[in-house]
């Protein structure tokens, strides 16, 4: 009973480890890499057991699932059934818990619950980590020039663009 | 020296700063202007006689074309396998490479202009812009992005002296941005700026950023290491830029 546990502990705390490591570790993004399979959700897209498993980006967990399932192996121990929860790993973004339910001894899933306060419960952690969310600004400051989306010749005539090219004329 | 020209469907805005005679500066700002005009009847999907639209029809081939088309094809070609395809010069149908050939006349237009002597100067391409060196009163460009919602009044002022910017947005035309992928308009961001040493892909990256919709910001946080920072506002409301945007203080 006691190694069954410690067996569980240890696949947990392995479970949560890899997942934080792969949450705190910016996604290396070699040119040559994006370009094959550009990553859209911020999970990793070369691996592709979580592409078979169909993982979102919400459950990077589910790749480590396997490695998770590995160290069972090793353990040669039957797992005490039931939903396990990992202790929690923080990043600078929150805490990120792993769960995971075991059945019959093997694992059968794996979950990880992100943080969900303000607005980073909509973004995936990895824009978070890189592009910074700030207040959007209104300000009309001295410029020599605006960018902004296309504008035909007509509405040209109404944009900021058009009044500075006059003011200057 | 200031000069508004009507081209290529839109306003460009360009303005020397270079202490130089009058003369040499018109002569200048002709060149880029009849620059301009070339690249439109050459490569306008809007005129019938253009490389494009022969290409369309077949009489031309990649092999039988210019070598500025066989280039501008390469670029596109290049900037679909760049954005996973959310840049796609066939997103409508037949060859539009309209969403490349924008931004990089303007890059041509700016080269040329530094090889004649002027290397202080920008070039405003309907809000796509390409500058380098210093103001007429010395010191970095400043260029303002205009807020998404509001058209004369500006959400980031950057300070610049060598590159580009360029935004795209789904404010100014409606939802005529469309998602390649799925064929339904672009939607989760409002508006992208890309600032970068190219306005060919900064104006490339931004429209497939915004095609990609909120997980545009993951992809453009990625274009920092080749030197493209950005500056994103979502459908909502939010503001995110990235670490490097070159922010007047």
């Amino acid at each position: 009973m006691r190694r069954s546990t410690a067996a569980a502990v240890g696949t947990l705390t392995g479970a949560a480890l890899i997942v934080g490591v792969r949450l705190s570790v910016q996604p290396p993004a070699p040119p040559a890499a994006a370009s094959s399979s550009v990553d859209l959700v911020g999970d990793t897209p070369t691996d592709s057991s979580s592409k078979a498993a169909g993982s979102s980006s919400k459950k990077p967990a589910a790749s480590s699932s396997s490695k998770a399932a590995a160290s069972e192996e090793k353990a040669k121990n039957g797992l005490k059934d039931g939903v396990f929860k990992g202790k929690g790993s923080t990043n600078p973004y929150g805490t990120i818990q792993v769960s995971i339910k075991i059945a019959d001894g093997k694992i059968t899933a794996a979950d990880a619950t992100y943080p969900t306060t303000g607005n980073s419960a909509t973004i995936n952690p990895g824009a978070v980590a890189k592009l910074k969310q700030e207040t959007l600004q209104k300000q009309s400051a001295d410029v020599a020039a605006v960018s902004g989306a296309t504008y035909t010749s007509q509405s040209y005539q109404e944009s900021l663009q058009a009044a500075l090219d006059s003011a200057k004329a | 020296m200031r000069h508004v020209e009507q081209v290529m469907g839109t306003a460009v805005s360009i303005e020397l700063a270079d202490d130089r005679p009058d003369p040499e500066l018109r002569a200048l700002i002709d060149d880029v202007c009849g620059w301009l005009h070339e690249v439109d009847a050459r490569f306008s999907t809007y005129k019938d006689d253009s490389e494009v639209s022969r290409m369309r029809r077949g009489e031309l081939t990649a092999a039988s074309c210019s070598d500025d088309l066989r280039q501008v094809l390469a670029a596109c070609a290049d900037l679909w396998r760049d954005t996973d395809g959310y840049f796609d010069a066939y997103a409508a149908g037949p060859l539009d490479p309209s969403g490349y050939v924008k931004g990089w006349s303007v890059e041509v237009a700016s080269d040329r202009l530094l090889a004649a002597g002027s290397a202080n100067h920008y070039i405003n391409a309907g809000g796509d812009i390409r500058m380098r060196g210093l103001h007429p009163e010395g010191g970095p460009w400043r260029v303002g992005i205009r807020h998404p919602w509001e058209a004369d009044k500006l959400s980031w002022v950057l300070a610049l002296t060598d590159g580009a910017v360029a935004t795209s947005g789904t404010y100014e035309r409606g939802n005529h941005v469309l998602n390649p992928r799925t064929g339904t308009p672009a939607r989760g961001l409002r508006s992208v700026t890309v600032v970068g040493p190219s306005l060919a892909l900064a104006d490339a990256y931004a429209t497939a950023a915004l095609a990609m919709g909120e997980p545009g910001l993951t992809w453009l946080a990625k274009l920092a290491t080749d030197g493209y920072d950005s500056a994103v506002v979502t459908d909502d409301g939010r503001a995110f830029s990235s670490a490097n945007l070159p922010a007047a203080v």
